[in-house]
């Protein structure tokens, strides 16, 4: 609860100058989750909406014009689904608050409040509440379709009595009521136009149980009310009185059908095993040839520039190595992003996703986690990024704060090209397939040490708030692609406006770093004698990289420190150069080593970079510097390490605070440290070198 | 507050099978933790004389999907035994 003191100041510090672009009026959207509202959400804003995070917070909050195609201009916010305006966690303690008094868009001029119609004795709870509060509220009635398959509909004109307020029945893919809900919400708007009625807006205060029972008292007596037969326009008593079950609160039967396979004990699992390895192997397989063709596209410009460019001038350098290689490695991830958030969309939107959490939240829970946590970290096995992204979905913040700290460990794709040179380095050439099952256990290792650490981090730090699961599981739907294409859109956007400009500055740094400050290097012109341009510039480029910053910085500071691992100061040069992105590590090291091969040429490249591994003298200059002890080494530091500047810049977004970045860059490098450090000399004990 | 042996006998929705119905008696009634969900438990719709039954239940037997009002709910079953059935 200590974030919530920060959390009002914010409030009162914005309060005052609350700034909307003309003065539009905020029609604000509040709901149960899956009653709809992002549904509708969508519909009314159409593609004109910008999703931003609430200040100081992880609540996200989407804002959005209303389409133009209607007289009424206004801006639409979208909150957070809420069970009540009673807050039951931190965050939905920031959300309610953004619903009475959004830092940027103030209190809302109208509400509209999404129910479901086949749920209507819960859905009425909510908005019971948001009319008592005082809100100028609109019902707007979704899933009445589903209730058409039971033969019941929802008199609109009772409920509208009984409430006191418009209800409109509405269907958001055939646009049916949507007209009518921006009318009345214009009428609405226009009907006391006095800021006073405002003042008198209050929070409930906190209900007590007998509170609760009362309320469902009143919806229940509301929707035996307007509950009606479709054709013979029976009451719902007279109906209970037919069916076995009161038909009005079954579920959907096809949901309960669906869930006797996907929620089966034996199928269950099965099914949860196919797709989940199916999101798995499309992050890596269906995003391969994109990423290749991306990774292609900007060598090539970087060639083209390169050669259009005066040969051997800083700038020429800056431009290709700098700035276009810097694009490279942020375009490169969101094929991944994107892929994931399209099948993340189709689970969740399909209402399996819930279904998914509640199978796996057994075995998490042992380890302090939860159910909803599986998703997040199985992200993270393609980005680090998108994963801490998809945390947002956990409700419990010390749970969420517990997976984001984790995902890091989770072997993201970025580690994939450094895995794979350095096991090509340990594993003989003619068995590959040893590189394979390493792999393999590379993968399985990173899901145990994650879960061993949220273990332990969970048994040292107690906590007051109780670990709840509660989850909705919503009735199976066809997804809406439209709707689905759209927010993963929106979502590899963030990501290139988050991590895009980090990554670019990260990796500008690092080339004036390798590049200043001898720029033209004297070769005596004894040691160039006889040689081609070609190799003349090679020399040159491999005398600058040895007397830059990055050369002096790691051959005093690293040397030292990475010695007791088997490595030298241009190990540590590329391990800087990773914290850009962790496959720059690749990279970096073809230019700390030397390596003239073109990248594009990928068996020379791999064969070029193997041997000049194999060549690379110890800092003594006695033995090899890549041993089989030494490259494993390297391999236990990248699993643990927290080698990602993005992630860091993500972790310390979506917590709200330098903590968990802080803790995640501090615990990740000892361990990495200490585990290469035990694997290298432990290695050495048993005779392998 | 309930004596623990007669607690006991006071089944809750954890005690369920899956397929079986049965009515809420009371919810949170010898909760003593301050942090209990029970109130949260209501509003989600688990209010006295409410007909609920188990759909499924994880493979782990924890958590349990219940049926209430129109909608499922996934409990644990730490959760699912604050609601007394009859």
């Amino acid at each position: 609860m200590a974030l919530n003191v920060k959390e009002k100041d914010c409030h009162t510090d914005t309060l005052k100058n609350i700034s909307k672009e003309n003065n539009l009026p905020v029609v604000a959207l509040v709901g149960m989750p899956n009653s709809g509202k992002t549904t509708l959400f969508n519909t009314l804003t159409g593609s004109n909406f910008k999703t931003s995070n609430y200040p100081g917070a992880t609540v996200e909050y989407s804002i959005g014009k209303l389409v133009n195609k209607y007289s009424f201009a206004a801006y639409i916010m979208d909150s957070p689904g809420i069970i009540s305006l009673n807050p039951g966690s931190p965050d939905e303690d920031v959300t309610v608050d953004g619903i009475f008094n959004h830092p940027k868009f103030g209190m809302p001029d109208v509400v509209i409040v999404s129910c479901d119609a086949t749920q209507l004795s819960r859905q009425l709870f909510l908005v019971k509440q948001v009319i008592d509060a005082g809100f100028k509220a609109i019902v707007a009635l979704t899933m009445n379709d589903l209730l058409d398959k039971k033969e019941l509909e929802v008199n609109v004109k009772k409920l509208s009595e009984i409430l006191g307020t418009p209800v409109v029945k509405i269907n958001s893919s055939t646009k049916q009521g949507i007209d009518e809900l921006i009318k009345y919400s214009q009428e609405l708007h226009l009907s006391d136009k006095s800021p006073d009625f405002k003042s008198s807006i209050h929070k409930p205060a906190i209900p007590s149980i007998d509170d609760v029972a009362k309320m469902y008292d009143y919806t229940e007596a509301t929707e035996r009310e307007v509950i009606e037969h479709k054709n013979n326009k029976l009451d719902l008593d007279e109906i209970n009185k037919k069916s076995f079950h009161s038909l009005s609160r079954t579920p959907d039967k096809n949901s309960l059908k669906l869930d006797k396979v996907f929620l089966h004990p034996l199928w269950g699992i099965i099914i949860f095993i196919i797709s989940m390895g199916i999101i798995f192997t499309s992050i890596f397989w269906i995003a391969q040839p994109m990423m290749d063709l991306i990774d292609a596209g900007f060598s090539n410009l970087s060639a083209l520039v390169s050669d259009s460019l005066p040969a051997d001038t800083w700038y020429n350098s800056l431009i290709t190595n700098g700035i276009i290689n810097g694009f490279g490695s942020v375009m490169i991830f969101v094929p991944q992003i994107v892929i994931l958030f399209i099948l993340l969309g189709l689970l969740e939107d399909t209402g399996y996703l819930a279904r998914a959490a509640m199978l796996i939240d057994k075995p998490l829970s042992k380890f302090g986690l939860n159910g909803r946590s599986f998703i997040p970290m199985l992200s993270g096995y393609a980005c680090a990024i998108p994963a801490m992204m998809a945390a947002r979905t956990i409700s419990n913040r010390r749970e969420r704060f517990l997976t984001i700290m984790i995902i890091p460990l989770m072997s993201c794709s970025a580690r994939l090209p450094v895995y794979a040179m350095l096991l090509a380095f340990v594993v003989p050439p003619d068995k590959p397939w040893i590189a394979g099952i390493g792999l393999g256990a590379l993968y399985l290792f990173s899901l145990i040490s994650g879960a061993v650490t949220a273990g332990i981090i969970s048994k040292f730090k107690k906590t007051e708030e109780k670990s709840t699961f509660m989850l909705e599981l919503p009735p199976y739907r066809m997804p809406v692609f439209r709707h689905i294409f759209k927010n993963t859109y929106y979502k590899a956007l963030v990501y290139v406006k988050q991590a895009g400009p980090i990554i670019i500055l990260f990796s500008l740094l690092l080339w004036a770093l390798t590049y200043f400050p001898n720029v033209d290097p004297v070769i005596p012109a004894e040691k160039t004698a006889g040689m081609t341009d070609e190799q003349i510039s090679r020399v040159i480029e491999s005398e600058r990289l040895n007397t830059s910053y990055a050369a002096t910085v790691g051959k005093n500071v690293f040397e030292p420190v990475l010695k007791p691992l088997g490595w030298d100061w241009r190990i540590g040069v590329s391990l800087i150069s990773a914290f850009a992105a962790r496959e720059i590590f690749v990279s970096a090291m073809a230019i700390t080593f030397n390596i003239t091969e073109s990248e594009d040429d990928e068996d020379n490249f791999q064969q070029s970079i193997l041997s000049s591994m194999k060549d690379a003298k110890s800092p003594d200059g006695t033995k090899p510097l890549f041993t089989t002890a030494s490259t494993i080494a390297l391999i236990i530091y990248f699993m643990f390490a927290m080698q990602c500047l993005s992630t860091v810049a993500v972790a310390r977004k979506e917590t709200g605070s330098w903590k968990i970045p802080l803790m995640q860059i501090g615990l990740y490098t000892v361990m990495a440290y200490v585990l290469a450090f035990v694997t290298y000399r432990g290695l050495n004990l048993l005779g392998v070198q | 507050m309930i004596q623990p042996e007669i607690s006991e006998n006071i089944k809750s929705v954890a005690d369920m099978k899956t397929g079986d119905t049965a009515f809420i008696t009371s919810v949170g009634d010898d909760c003593i933790d301050v942090h209990c969900h029970c109130l949260r438990l209501m509003e989600l719709g688990f209010t006295p004389g409410q007909e609920v039954s188990v759909v499924a239940k994880s493979p782990f037997k924890d958590p349990v999907a219940v049926s209430v009002r129109g909608t499922i709910i996934a409990l644990r079953k730490s959760e699912a035994e604050c609601i007394k059935i009859n």
